[in-house]
């Protein structure tokens, strides 16, 4: 194998002349080391050898001149976690509360068991999975006999019955290929053809097609008729019907809300420091908050699974970060488009490994642009860039040119955590008793995350040999009020209820202050700005947080019994006010001087 | 669900609502009631605390919150109702207003006559596209005011200012007041966004720089603003690769433009005029839309407050005639519009026979021009002349037009300047 990995880089064009090392181990994982000129080769060289069979995963060490990837020394923390004497102890422990780790601590709140998930934000779904266009993908796009194709089809299934339990805003508009070109409306045809008679079955890369259900294949009136503003003449349409839309940090809220209703317990602001393994088993880890002991610990690092899998000495895959750029369109164009769209056989989709990217729309109206897909070297590096910006907006104006790019109320960017075989990485450690890695979810990871959840459940009755039923679990999450929702009279009865109903800090949104106590007395409490808007709205809109970021910062210091100085807007020294001026001594910067 | 019943509804209590409000009630308007969101009167004008307003109505310099004061005691003594903390939900074309607040929930008002008066609000950083990270410290210019002149708190230590538009400079001195140190102020144009006088008092008296033709490019810093990196912009407003400089800073401070606050009009779909952003007017600042008037910045921006309370009253005067009947919809509007160099006028319309005995146009003008001649013309034929010295961009010039001098069949009214 090392001899067909070395011939395939020295065969590639813009890696053949440098020197990379090449070391395959017993279990056929590659690990690369060596130098090139840029970061994009360095993924290159990694999805390169990714596609030569027998390969299982890849450590990818390889560097590109320049780019220094700083680490930290934790040794002294670790010390100090070590020595604090504050331990506890659990049967699974869940590293990361993103979109899997919640998922995952619901679904196993449904069996008698302690969970204790760690998080080392301030908040629930603050990385990828607040970051994303939100869309619960029908499955189409997966590789066929992938865990993300079998997962995907699954967790889009799933969420039906999720969004009526966990009362989180889910919409099924489907989602629509629009087809300019006449060959691509031919190969569109060919593949129905194909789907009907079911001779799919028979070619392996249509495998999956065949088992995605709920597609439809549009005339052109019928896409103008189901899409009015879409860009020119389309002669035909690919809908699939299947695909839904949230709000992907509000179910990640949610799951995390029942879970936590259910028993478990989630501790944010714990960073895992280092993994305890003993005697080739899971012993536990060192947070940043102290030593907590369990026999089973679940890997949903996101990025940083990778480095959780080397903290116990199973390093067998490389997480490379690859960003995608979003940006929000003005709510004034709600309804502009229904469904999702995207140009089939367009330029901007090629290349990339991405699900698609356009025009989708979020469940509250809505347009969304993006997302773009770009490697990375740096795991926290969100920021956005004038080329993603001309990527996102061309992607938009492929599908409808009406929308301007003035229109834009903001943008942001989340890191994909991608590994360099592309698929999920669902598994019991091979070397590590205890241990389970949910690596590498990337997209479709929001839609497939209820059937990650459930494949985790089974490995953890592997690993315990069994798990007992808790016959207490609900459920069900009761929803809470959103006044934007009701009509003048709901609205009406609402705040003679509670008049805080009745005071709006929001304009652009109108979110009500009742509201915003809600999310900070929530089950898991809001306690930054950020985790306030996430969890009501408030900043969202076209003012971007201009008008209610002030009095929603007021609103936290007086829940929360907190100086407005120590209010962040995601937590860690993200805060917002430096001093108080009117009381030097209390932390104030400068002496004042008589005017 | 409440309901009431009323002569003029005032939507927003700050200098154009006020102003609107005691003009309606003084022209014999009966029930006049102003609807404002925060809890007190006075808009955006209780956190300017600095000098400088009623130069023209009251002939001497007062405070923001001052000059509001006269308007808001004027309001208090003529049995005007006041809901504060009162957020307008939705405007119909029968002038139907749905509006609420804690204490009387939900309420339906049926109005004779509604005058727009919401103001406008700041940009944001996307709306001017600066790359890089979204950390804690970018802030506009009015939230770092509010924060600074009400709140108490200084929001950084060391900040930058994007925009000389006059709200960044004011903000320059006043950082400054406070302790913070500002590094510069940072234009993306080749003149300043902002009035002369206050070029002159914010920041050269204190010794701060102003780069023009310079921007922010990027955004340093994954929870906190770390710094930001400014650079150099060529005659299309592209950074000039090499002009880079990084600048460490806590606090970034934008003062990139206001737009007119226009959801409600949008949604009444009252016409709108693209270059102003606000709906189009007519002599009495009356919309498309019978019965329904706008007034201040809700109309365009507005650089001086006088004129603010200007439209305001203009408004609440139109308000009253249309109660009285003393308009006369039926005639045909003329247009006026922006001739050479200008960029847009207010009002757009004019019904001569509704029109007092003279109007004030209010424009602005495309570029810095020395001087220069206004002149009016109706159908070709100048009907106004006037000289100044000089015409910038960011000073908003207002001229009267004796109405007498527009024939009744006359189609339109067009305003120009040129060197001269």
């Amino acid at each position: 194998m090392k001899n067909k990995i070395v011939q395939a880089i020295k065969e590639d064009e813009t890696l053949s002349g440098y020197q990379i090392e090449v070391f395959v181990s017993a279990d056929k994982i590659v690990t690369l080391t060596g130098e090139v000129d840029d970061w994009q080769q360095v993924v290159d060289c990694g999805h390169l050898v990714a596609k030569i069979k027998g390969v299982r995963n890849i450590v990818n060490d390889m560097t590109a001149k320049g780019i220094v990837i700083p680490k930290r020394d934790r040794s002294m923390e670790i010390q100090q976690a070590m020595e604090s004497g504050n331990e506890t102890a659990c049967d699974i422990l869940v590293i990361g509360a993103g979109i899997a780790g919640c998922a995952i601590a619901r679904e196993l709140a449904k069996y008698q068991v302690k969970t204790i998930v760690v998080e080392k934000n301030s908040d629930v779904a603050e990385e990828a999975t607040k970051a994303n266009n939100g869309n619960i993908h029908p499955g189409v796009l997966a590789k066929p006999g992938t865990l993300k194709a079998e997962l995907n089809l699954k967790g889009n299934e799933m969420y039906t019955q999720l969004a009526e339990d966990l009362h989180f805003e889910l919409k099924r508009p489907g989602s629509l290929n629009v087809i300019y070109k006449k060959s691509e409306w031919r190969k569109m045809k060919a593949l129905q053809v194909m789907r009907v008679t079911g001779l799919g079955h028979l070619v392996p890369p249509l495998r999956q097609v065949m088992k995605v259900p709920g597609l439809k294949w549009l005339t052109g009136d019928e896409v103008k008729k189901m899409e009015p503003h879409l860009k020119g003449e389309p002669i035909g349409g690919f809908w699939m019907t299947t695909m839904g839309l949230v709000e992907p940090y509000e179910v990640c809220i949610a799951m995390a809300e029942n879970a936590v209703e259910n028993g478990t317990e989630i501790r944010l602001n714990a960073e895992v420091l280092d993994v305890l393994v003993e005697n080739g088993r899971i012993a536990g880890v060192v947070t940043n908050q102290g030593v907590i002991r369990s026999e089973i610990v679940i890997n949903c690092a996101g990025v940083y699974s990778d480095t959780i899998a080397e903290m116990a000495n199973d390093r067998f895959f490389t997480i490379h970060p690859r960003r995608g750029a979003i940006a929000i369109i003005d709510k004034s164009r709600k309804g502009f488009l229904k469904t999702p769209a995207g140009i089939r056989g367009g330029k901007e989709a090629e290349k990339n490994n991405t699900k698609g990217g356009g025009a989708s729309v979020t469940p509250e109206g809505n347009l969304l642009w993006g997302p773009t897909a770009v490697e990375i070297p740096w795991k926290e590096d969100k920021s956005v860039e004038a080329s993603d910006l001309d990527y996102i907006t061309k992607l938009g104006m492929s599908v409808t040119n009406k929308v301007k790019r003035s229109e834009i109320i903001t943008f942001f960017a989340g890191i994909r955590a991608a590994d360099y075989m592309e698929d999920f990485i669902i598994e019991r450690s091979r070397k590590v008793g205890g241990l389970i890695h949910v690596a590498g979810i990337q997209s479709p990871g929001l839609a497939s995350a209820p059937a990650i959840a459930e494949m985790v459940a089974g490995l953890v009755y592997e690993e315990r040999g069994g798990l007992l039923v808790n016959p207490a679990f609900n459920p069900v999450r009761e929803p809470k009020p959103q006044f934007r929702h009701l009509s003048h009279e709901e609205q009406d009865a609402l705040i003679q209820k509670n008049s805080k109903y009745g005071n709006i800090i929001c304009r652009c949104e109108l979110i009500t202050e009742g509201e915003i106590l809600d999310a900070i007395h929530a089950t898991i409490p809001a306690t930054t700005v950020d985790a306030v808007k996430r969890r009501t709205r408030s900043g969202m809109g076209r003012c971007q947080g201009g008008f209610c970021g002030p009095r929603v910062l007021e609103i936290l210091a007086r829940e929360l019994e907190k100086e407005p100085t120590e209010i962040t807007v995601k937590g860690n020294d993200s805060f917002i006010l430096k001093a108080d001026n009117r009381q030097p001594q209390k932390g104030g910067s400068h002496e004042r001087t008589e005017n | 669900m409440k309901e009431l019943k009323i002569d003029v509804a005032v939507i927003g209590g700050g200098p154009a609502g006020l102003a609107a409000a005691i003009e309606a009630k003084d022209q014999g308007a009966e029930q006049v009631m102003i609807l404002e969101r925060d809890v007190e009167l006075g808009g955006i004008l209780q956190q300017c605390i600095h000098d400088g307003f009623g130069l023209h109505r009251f002939g001497k310099r007062l405070s923001g919150c001052g000059y509001a004061h006269h308007f808001i005691e004027s309001v208090a003594s003529k049995e005007i109702d006041v809901k504060l903390k009162t957020i307008v939900l939705e405007i119909t074309d029968q002038r139907i207003i749905y509006a609420m607040n804690e204490i009387d929930g939900m309420m339906r008002i049926e109005c004779g006559a509604i005058i727009l008066a919401m103001g406008c609000r700041e940009r944001t950083r996307s709306q001017v596209f600066i790359w890089g990270t979204r950390p804690s410290g970018v802030l506009t210019a009015g939230t770092v005011q509010r924060y600074i002149n009400m709140e108490g708190y200084l929001p950084g230590e060391k900040a930058v200012i994007l925009g000389s538009g006059d709200i960044g400079l004011i903000m320059a001195r006043r950082m400054t007041l406070e302790g913070i140190e500002v590094e510069g102020v940072y234009e993306v144009m080749e003149s300043p966004g902002g009035l002369t006088r206050n070029i002159s008092q914010c920041l050269k008296d204190f010794q701060i720089p102003m780069y023009l033709s310079t921007t922010v490019v990027r955004i340093h810093g994954n929870r906190k603003l770390e710094g930001v990196t400014v650079a150099q912009v060529d005659e299309n407003r592209q950074p000039i690769e090499g002009t880079e400089r990084y600048i460490a800073c806590d606090l970034l401070v934008l003062a990139v433009g206001l737009i007119p606050e226009n959801e409600l009009s949008r949604q009444l779909e009252v016409e709108m005029d693209p270059r102003t952003k606000g709906p189009i007017v007519d002599e009495h600042f009356m919309t498309s839309m019978p019965g329904i008037f706008a007034a201040g910045n809700v109309v365009t921006v507005f650089d001086l407050v006088d004129y603010v309370s200007l439209t305001g009253e203009i408004a609440g005067r139109g308000a009253a005639k249309y109660l009285q009947g003393k308009l006369n919809l039926e005639l045909p509007a003329k247009d006026i519009l922006p001739g050479d160099a200008v960029n847009f006028v207010v009002p757009q319309r004019i019904r001569t026979a509704n029109a007092e005995d003279s109007i004030l146009i209010y424009f602005r003008v495309k570029e810095e021009m020395r001087k220069v001649e206004v002149t009016a013309t109706v159908d070709g034929e100048v009907c106004m002349r006037k000289k100044h010295p000089i015409a910038l961009p960011p000073e908003m010039m207002v001229e009267k037009i004796q109405v007498g001098k527009i024939q009744e069949d006359a189609r339109e009214l067009r305003v120009s300047v040129k060197v001269g």
